[in-house]
């Protein structure tokens, strides 16, 4: 063990008081979020600021900061690694680190805003594909044992190396021999080993940025103004990129300093990264520029008061400023220490500057992009308290937030306690790295995947007319007589058609046919959906009135009515005709029998009278679950379910091959053979 | 390494065989994940449509409706069901009032977004609120373009009317902490050939309702009137139509209205 690899551990190995300090401080803060957090459990979300206007708030904003965050390892290790860069050696497991620490905090944050976290279980109870809720826990689910294995597996060589050290209390250097997994540093291993990194690598990129499209999913599947954006998939990879980034610079900065990395650590790194954050920064304006002015040149609808209430409104002094503070400072910022040459010595200092701007920038946005939009409602807010349309977080929802912060740190501080966060084996190496790739050439990478995805519906309205028949009854003359009403109904056939001269109202109005994708996200026709309601034929009811004798009753006033399940849907009256017959002809969209009454009010010749008799009209469509509906069947439909099952489970599958098959199995018969093969030699 | 015909045929009867499998297996697990017939309660006891038309002509803007449905359903304070809006579409037209219950839409967002199935569409058009299940997670209120759904922040103050009886979905009570709460059509109301609570209650009459199937809707006043009929020729809109969300709630216009309009009420 040389002195470069001495003084790498000192971080593991020694303790300060000020450590101590630091941690003690931290654990405070936790305490009181979690005194917080008991406060809600037991009262329930009326302790925060949330109400039915703005129902999301600061957790959802941590939320997707936090995942934003931690898109960091998957930048700056993977890719750096997919590239074969050599300065990235360095930094790649504290970038890993922020990855795995932030998921652990950002996922938790979502429970923390359930209103009903003891029914989590639900979740995968009964869960529905089809809700972009059950994608997240997926993808973030996903996404975390990803990361997690792939900061653990490029650990096991120093983990083995740890193990060794005999400085260490006994209860470490026994979790290090359990953790190294019985490294013994062959080259066998060595290639498994490289081999599981690669393909970690390769597939935690697609991953990484599926999941924080699937975080900004969650809004923009809505209808909301502001969120209701074909952008917004590619525009939250790209700000969690920008945000992950800068999280690992200001991180390499803190660290730099506390474990005196410096040696490690260069200016070429801050250099390296910082052009990376800088390009970064240019394609998040870009993004910007293209959300906002998309809405903010048409200001249609109700955009119109979020657009206002942004750029000129309640919130305009805080947009502009997160605009300035996240996007603009960092920009320039940078170009000033990177492209300056009069100013490069302040590199580290300039661009570590930048990340810290941009990362508190990027919680305020996302704040910004939560909240505004939920207090543009479609309807106005009314007959509602100030409390209830202004959100204001509450102590309780900051000292969560706070308290989440301090869980952050505290992992980080902890683990890099326990695990080197300098990769000891992956820096030690032929030679000092050399080459410096160039940032342009990498970030290709990075560009991909972040096709935006976009839906189209398509709505083409047809109208159908049906035409209607006139009926023309010629009166004759008939003696008058007492009553007995009879009543027959028929159904009237149609001819194909028929010119019409009746206003009544006749077919079925404008079916507004969908070119959207309806039938494949939804099962295809033959699976259970609603049947399209076929036209009920016309029903002509017939009445007959006539003495006890059979004496027709001609040209009296006949009352119809239908009773319906809630009244007595009056049909109108018709005069009988000679033979005492009237017929009413009925092409109400109806289907099922119904009780029809004839009645008759009687006059000087005849007596009242009044018959029902049940008539049949068309029959009722099967029950089912509306056609137009889309994705909402309580069960999975393959149109959603396929690609996002597909995707996630691949992923699983990878995981089980690089860590299951390679690192565990392959590994431990790599060892076996090689030892099998020192005794035959001996 | 080189391969025999035998060998690369051998290969293709193996390869063959290994998709007859895969596909069996993954058959199997689709018709499982991907089920076709609906869960029992997705079915309505009866086969109806419902629908509802509100006459916005006939609405004095008293709220009767909203404290019937309060009373019927013990609804937590600060939640109106039914609520009604004071709108103006532009200066010009003037104000009217907007009585809003849940639109129960054949398209609805909030059953496509909940992850639990804990709201769901019935057979019967009623998008049901189920509380046993729901995890409050407000999917569906950042969905609910309507703002037709509201959320227990804390335990509702309980009477003890509402606490005699057990939970159902169609009555909606007891109310519990956490939860999202919604108007459900009084469905149990609708077994037993009753209004819901809000039509029966509207002094104005203008609440109407009824079964699409039937093509009649009723109000409080007993007028049974042809549903496609009223649609057709009173020019019935939806609310925002535009967004695709199909609701089952019907509005007149606000045309040659009867009574004071918000507006007109204030300066009097």
């Amino acid at each position: 063990m040389n002195a470069r690899e001495q003084n790498l551990l000192k971080s593991v190995t020694v303790t300060t008081w000020r450590f101590r300090i630091w941690v003690g401080f931290l654990l405070a803060v936790l305490a009181v979020g979690a005194y917080a957090y008991v406060l809600q459990l037991r009262q329930g979300l009326v302790v925060t600021g949330l109400r039915d206007q703005v129902s999301w708030g600061l957790y959802i904003t941590n939320f997707v900061f936090f995942i934003g965050i931690s898109h960091a390892g998957t930048l700056i290790s993977a890719i750096l690694r997919v590239t074969d860069t050599e300065w990235r050696r360095p930094i790649t497991r504290m970038a890993e680190a922020i990855t795995v620490f932030a998921l652990c905090i950002g996922g938790p944050m979502v429970i923390v805003d359930l209103g009903r976290p003891d029914r989590m279980w639900n979740l995968f109870r009964y869960g529905r594909i089809q809700s972009p809720i059950i994608w997240d826990v997926l993808s973030v689910s996903t996404y975390l044992v990803g990361c997690l294995l792939y900061f653990f597996i490029p650990m096991i060589p120093d983990l083995a190396l740890l193990a060794d050290r005999h400085e260490l209390a006994p209860w470490r250097r026994r979790l290090y021999k359990r953790l190294s997994l019985g490294w013994t540093g062959t080259p066998g291993e060595k290639e498994l080993l490289e081999r599981a990194i690669g393909v970690m690598a390769v597939v935690i990129i697609p991953l990484a940025v599926s999941v924080h499209t699937v975080v900004s999913w969650i809004f923009a599947m809505t209808l909301r103004p502001g969120w209701d954006s074909s952008i917004f998939g590619p525009y939250f990879v790209i700000g969690a990129i920008y945000s992950g980034a800068a999280g690992v610079v200001f991180s390499m900065f803190v660290l730099r300093r506390i474990y005196r990395l410096e040696a490690y650590i260069e200016i070429k790194h801050f250099r390296n990264l910082g052009l990376l954050l800088l390009s970064f920064a240019l394609l998040y304006l870009y993004f910007n520029i293209n959300e906002y002015l998309t809405i903010g040149y048409k200001v249609e609808g109700p955009e119109r008061r979020l657009v206002y209430d942004l750029f000129f409104g309640r919130y305009a002094g805080a947009f502009w400023t997160v605009q300035t503070v996240g996007v603009i400072v960092p920009l320039l910022l940078m170009l000033t220490v990177l492209a300056w040459p009069r100013y490069r010595q302040f590199t580290v200092q300039g661009v570590s500057l930048a990340a810290f701007l941009v990362v508190i920038g990027a919680w305020a946005k996302r704040y910004l992009i939560i909240v505004p939009t939920l207090q543009t409602p479609f309807l106005p807010a009314q007959h509602l308290p100030e409390n209830w349309t202004n959100y204001t977080p509450t102590w309780v929802e900051w000292s969560i937030t706070a308290a989440a912060l301090a869980g952050f740190l505290l992992i980080y501080t902890l683990l890099s306690k326990l695990f080197p966060i300098v990769s000891i084996w992956e820096t030690r190496a032929e030679g000092e790295p050399t080459s410096e790739v160039s940032v342009a050439g990498a970030s290709r990478w990075w560009r991909r995947g972040t096709a935006a995805n976009t839906t189209a519906l398509v709505l083409l309205a047809a109208l159908l007319v049906f035409p209607s028949r006139a009926q023309a009854k010629a009166p004759r003359k008939l003696p008058p007589q007492p009553t007995v009403i009879t009543i027959e109904s028929h159904v009237v056939p149609t001819p194909a058609s028929e010119p019409t001269g009746e206003a009544a109202p006749s077919q079925p109005d404008s079916h507004r046919v969908y070119f959207y994708a309806g039938p494949w996200l939804n099962h295809p026709p033959p699976f259970g959906g609603q049947e399209e309601k076929t036209e009920p034929p016309a029903i002509a009811v017939v009445a007959s009135l006539r003495n006890p004798d059979g004496t027709p009753a001609a040209y009296k006033a006949v009352t119809f009515a239908l009773q319906t399940g809630f009244g007595v849907l009056q049909l109108g009256s018709r005069p009988t005709d000679a033979r005492g017959h009237v017929e009413l002809v009925l092409r109400d969209q109806r289907y099922g029998a119904y009780p029809i009454t004839v009645s008759f009010s009687g006059d000087d010749e005849f007596a009242p009278a009044t018959s029902r008799q049940k008539v049949e009209f068309g029959l009722p469509p099967a029950p089912g679950l509306p056609r137009t509906g889309v994705l909402i069947t309580p069960y999975a439909t393959p149109g959603i379910g396929i690609p996002f099952l597909g995707f996630y489970g691949f992923m699983w599958v990878v995981f089980t091959y690089t860590f299951g098959y390679l690192v565990l199995y392959r590994m431990r018969r790599v060892r076996q053979e090689n030892g099998n093969r020192t005794k035959g030699g001996d | 390494m080189d391969v025999s015909r035998r060998g690369f045929f051998g290969f293709l009867v193996r390869g063959a065989a290994a998709l007859v499998a895969v596909g069996a297996v993954s058959k199997a697990l689709a018709s499982r994940i991907f089920r076709e017939e609906l869960p029992a309660r997705s079915i309505a006891p009866s086969n109806q449509r419902w629908v509802m038309v509100i006459d916005l002509a006939k609405c004095d803007g008293c709220r009767d409706c909203t404290k019937a449905c309060r009373a019927m359903h013990f609804v937590p304070p600060m939640q109106d069901w039914i609520k009604v809006f004071e709108i103006t579409d532009n200066p010009t037209a003037g104000a009217y009032w907007l009585a809003r219950p849940c639109m129960h839409c054949d398209n609805p967002p909030c059953v496509r977004g909940c992850p639990v199935g804990a709201t769901f569409k019935r057979t019967d058009g009623i998008v049901m609120q189920d509380n046993d299940r729901c995890i409050g997670c407000r999917n569906c209120i950042a969905q609910c373009p309507y703002g037709a759904r509201s959320f227990n922040w804390a335990d509702p103050p309980h009477t003890a009317q509402e606490m005699a009886r057990p939970y159902s979905m169609e009555y909606m009570y007891p109310h519990r902490k956490g939860t999202v709460e919604k108007c459900g059509f009084c469905p149990h109301h609708l077994r037993e050939g009753k209004l819901p609570a809000c039509a029966s209650a509207c002094t104005m009459g203008a609440v109407y309702f009824g079964d699409e199937l039937e093509d009649a809707v009723t109000n409080s006043k007993g007028e049974t009137i042809q549903f496609t009929k009223i649609t057709k020729r009173g020019a019935a809109f939806r609310l925002m139509e535009e967004l695709g969300t199909e609701p089952r709630v019907y509005y007149l216009p606000p045309a040659n209205r009867k009574y004071p309009s918000p507006v007109e009420k204030q300066h009097a």
